[in-house]
């Protein structure tokens, strides 16, 4: 008796998540809650082009997947209405990886065994790295949305990606600095940290080839630390007014650029994709401090180009929330695959593989207008953002100016 | 008398379990070129393989022993780490060229073995001042440990981020050390097997030694084991230095599966199951102090954690159950709380699975259950 009471409660508490799921997904912004729609598809698929996408859903980077896989949705979504590719429906198959390598390679070994041949995923290097070298086994095509080492699509045929590479991001600052008429630069940069060091490398690399001195270069030791004052007195000292910060968001918004107003630099400050989300971090009074900083992203939400625009438009109307870099790069891979299956004709991996390693097709994408290179990423210019002071308290944030591929040396 | 039988249930066992390993060997020639036997259940048994490994040598200390360790994956993430670079040294010095042929089978014995010994000698290391400590205090220990090892790791200019290749994947390994693919996966489907039977047996026979006795005398009082002349630090160290050993080969067959090595994989958390607390997890679950425990309730994890996040049942659940596999860790609670409820010491208490014993078992346990029917009866009857 007491056994079969406890099982009830069991039972209850297992239906009780089973709503709280539910509800929460169906209730707020977060666009999870269609996903039970892909379900009755399968079972009546025979005509219809299926593409994976294998994405961090659930876990810590969740909301990375959450924006590939509804940007994919919102694009799959379009294209059926305007009569799909090839005349074929398009129906995605959604896996969640957690950001783990050894789930999406099961992730990815299930969705060849259904016999699907266009994979989109995943959203971390570390992840996709775990299914690089068996897609082209396997000969798989995988268009990776946002991983950006390096290393990703250098090694084998069959993988693609949308957006740009580590080290295309230091080069793409180098040609903004060349177009707003810098020619002596300095860095300032944590050594102890991948992301930061591989972009000071790529960004002085850059420098050189586009004639741009780096007459200074400082360091910092962690990427916690919460002193850089000394770095940006030598930076006045040596007399530039660019200077190269590659630093997240956490240490940007309350410690590096009030010390580097504080020190007496007034010149620019120029940053990447880590300094997304720091108007969440400055305090009220900084908020005067944010002016001439400038940094790359993937895209710009705000931009008022007809492509973003539209897709932000779609997407808010469909899910209630505005598109991160990540909506929009899922939503890319998929137009990608699109473009590339009407020019290759069929949907065969080796076809569209082959189609997508034309270097000399363009893509014109809510991340900008690309054409892929040998290994498979874009060559690719980025939107030039700049924060400005709202006068409230707040800070706001523009888009100054986007980079175009061509500029890059 | 007594050896007589020993030596007659080795002989069982071992003609058993060649018998089945042939068995599967036809198995694998059959159905090897097959799309979901390649890709779905060979990939499963290489993971299912590093899980049981990794849950049994943990057993030893936390079951036998009674020492809680959460840093069981530190010494996973050595081992994997060491046999990645000592593949792709060879592969660069040129000892073997194609994945193939006997040199390259050699390689990969050496390399699990380098993996765990390289985790022993750690173990002894991290063991021999952190087994002095009791309980909680170890506990502390041994979760520092795991995340150290994850830094280190990641700093060492030679594996972390950028040593294996760039970034803090490792791509290079699939293409040059021995990372697996799919097809060399069923074709080296039997050095995984191979590996695991040798390892669970040689904890076998560990526990079953006088060592193992020492062990059980030393969860069960520490003060009298002691007394009846048994070292317990030395004790102590030595399980844990051999639990280490087997942790570091689950790692180097996780190297062998994965292909590419990042150490969120080995971290004290992450959104999987291979981390150093869904280790204790799977040890609890089948019952501390019982491998047959370890080695089912590592294989149930497995297929729970696949099922959700692979199984096509899941979506085709309606919307308001699939809301529930949204969240896996709850899923893996809720089974938790149901087997402590239900059954407190674990799925298998301490019993271990004996072939020789199974009729014997069997008859018991029937007998057991009659008695309990017959009670219940007589209770009612009384009323």
């Amino acid at each position: 008796m007491k056994k079969l009471f406890c099982l009830l409660l069991a039972l209850c508490m297992v239906l009780s998540l089973a709503a709280c799921g539910g509800s929460a997904s169906s209730g707020s912004s977060a666009p999870a809650a269609d996903s039970g729609e892909e379900a009755p598809a399968s079972a009546a698929s025979g005509d219809t082009l299926k593409i994976g996408v294998i994405s961090p859903n659930t876990g810590n980077l969740a909301a990375y997947g959450t924006g590939i896989h509804t940007g994919a949705e919102l694009a799959v979504e379009e294209i059926n209405a305007a009569g799909g590719i090839l005349g074929q429906q398009v129906e995605l198959v959604e896996l969640d990886d957690r950001a783990d390598p050894t789930e999406c390679l099961n992730a990815f070994n299930n969705l060849v065994s259904q016999g699907i041949g266009l994979i989109i995923g995943s959203a971390t290097s570390g992840a996709t790295s775990a299914i690089t070298g068996p897609a082209n086994e396997e000969e798989v095509v995988i268009i990776a949305p946002t991983a950006t080492a390096d290393s990703i699509t250098t090694e084998d045929d069959y993988i693609f990606r949308v957006c740009y590479a580590d080290s295309a991001q230091g080069a793409i600052a180098a040609a903004y600095a060349k177009t707003a008429g810098f020619d002596k630069v300095g860095i300032v940069y944590c050594a102890g940290d991948v992301y930061s060091s591989g972009l000071k490398d790529s960004f002085s690399a850059a420098c050189a080839e586009q004639g741009i001195e780096v007459v200074a270069t400082e360091s910092s030791a962690a990427l916690t630390t919460t002193e850089y004052t000394n770095q940006f007195t030598a930076m006045v000292n040596a007399g530039v007014d660019f200077v190269y910060a590659p630093y997240y968001y956490d240490v940007i918004g309350p410690y590096v650029i009030p010390q580097a107003r504080a020190a007496g630099y007034d010149g620019v400050i120029m940053g990447a994709d880590g300094y997304d989300t720091t108007p969440d971090y400055v305090r009220e009074a900084d908020a005067p401090a944010f002016n001439n900083i400038y940094w790359t992203n993937h895209y710009f939400a705000g931009d008022t180009s007809e492509k973003v625009t539209s897709f932000v438009a779609a997407y808010k109307d469909k899910f209630g929330s505005e598109p991160s870099a990540f909506g929009a790069t899922g939503y890319d891979s998929v137009y990608v695959y699109k473009a590339a299956i009407e020019a290759a004709g069929s949907a065969d991996p080796a076809a569209v593989r082959d189609a997508l390693a034309d270097t000399s097709t363009v893509y014109e994408c809510v991340s900008g207008t690309f054409s892929f290179d040998v290994s498979g990423t874009p060559v690719k210019g980025a939107p030039v953002i700049t924060f400005k002071d709202n006068g409230d308290g707040t800070i706001g944030m523009e888009l100054v100016d986007v980079v175009e591929a061509s500029d890059l040396a | 008398m007594k050896n007589n039988k020993t030596a007659r249930s080795y002989l069982v066992n071992t003609l058993v379990i060649a018998a089945a390993f042939i068995l599967f060997q036809v198995l694998t020639g059959l159905f090897g070129s097959e799309g979901d036997f390649k890709l779905v259940l060979v990939p499963s048994l290489w993971q299912c393989c590093y899980l049981i490994l990794l849950a049994a040598s943990l057993n030893l200390v936390l079951g036998f022993l009674g020492q809680l360790s959460l840093g069981h994956c530190g010494f996973m993430a050595i081992g994997a780490y060491t046999a990645a670079l000592i593949s792709l040294a060879c592969e660069r010095a040129g000892v073997f060229t194609d994945k193939a042929g006997l040199v390259y089978i050699l390689i990969i014995f050496g390399c699990i073995i380098a993996a765990g010994l390289l985790a022993a000698v750690t173990g002894l290391l991290v063991g021999i001042p952190a087994l002095r400590l009791k309980g909680d205090y170890l506990a502390i220990i041994t979760l520092g440990f795991g995340m150290i090892i994850v830094n280190v790791i990641n700093n060492l200019p030679f594996c972390g981020q950028d040593g294996l290749s760039q970034g803090s994947a490792a791509a290079s390994l699939y293409k040059t050390g021995l990372g697996f693919g799919s097809k060399a996966k069923v074709t080296y489907l039997w050095i995984a097997l191979v590996v695991t039977i040798l390892c669970l047996t040689l904890m076998f026979m560990f526990v079953r030694s006088k060592y193992g006795r020492a062990i059980r005398a030393i969860k069960d009082d520490e003060i009298a084991a002691s007394a009846s002349g048994i070292n317990v630090s030395s004790y102590k160290v030595l399980t844990f230095t051999y639990s280490a050993f087997f942790a570091g080969v689950a790692g180097a067959l996780y190297a062998c599966a994965n292909s590419s090595l990042s150490t969120s994989s080995f971290a004290f958390t992450n959104a999987g199951i291979l981390n150093s607390t869904f280790v204790v997890v799977m040890v609890v679950l089948g019952g501390m102090g019982s491998l047959t425990g370890s080695i089912v309730a590592a294989v149930i994890m497995f297929f729970v954690n696949y099922q959700i996040a692979n199984g096509s049942w899941v979506a085709a659940l309606p919307p308001f159950l699939n809301g529930v596999f949204k969240y896996p860790m709850l899923v893996y609670a809720v089974v938790l709380v149901i087997v402590i409820i239900f059954r407190p010491r674990g799925i298998f208490g301490t019993y271990e699975f004996s072939l020789t014993r199974l009729p014997e078992d069997v008859k018991k346990a029937r007998a057991r259950r009659a008695a309990a029917k017959a009670e219940r009866k007589e209770a009612v009857s009384h009323g």
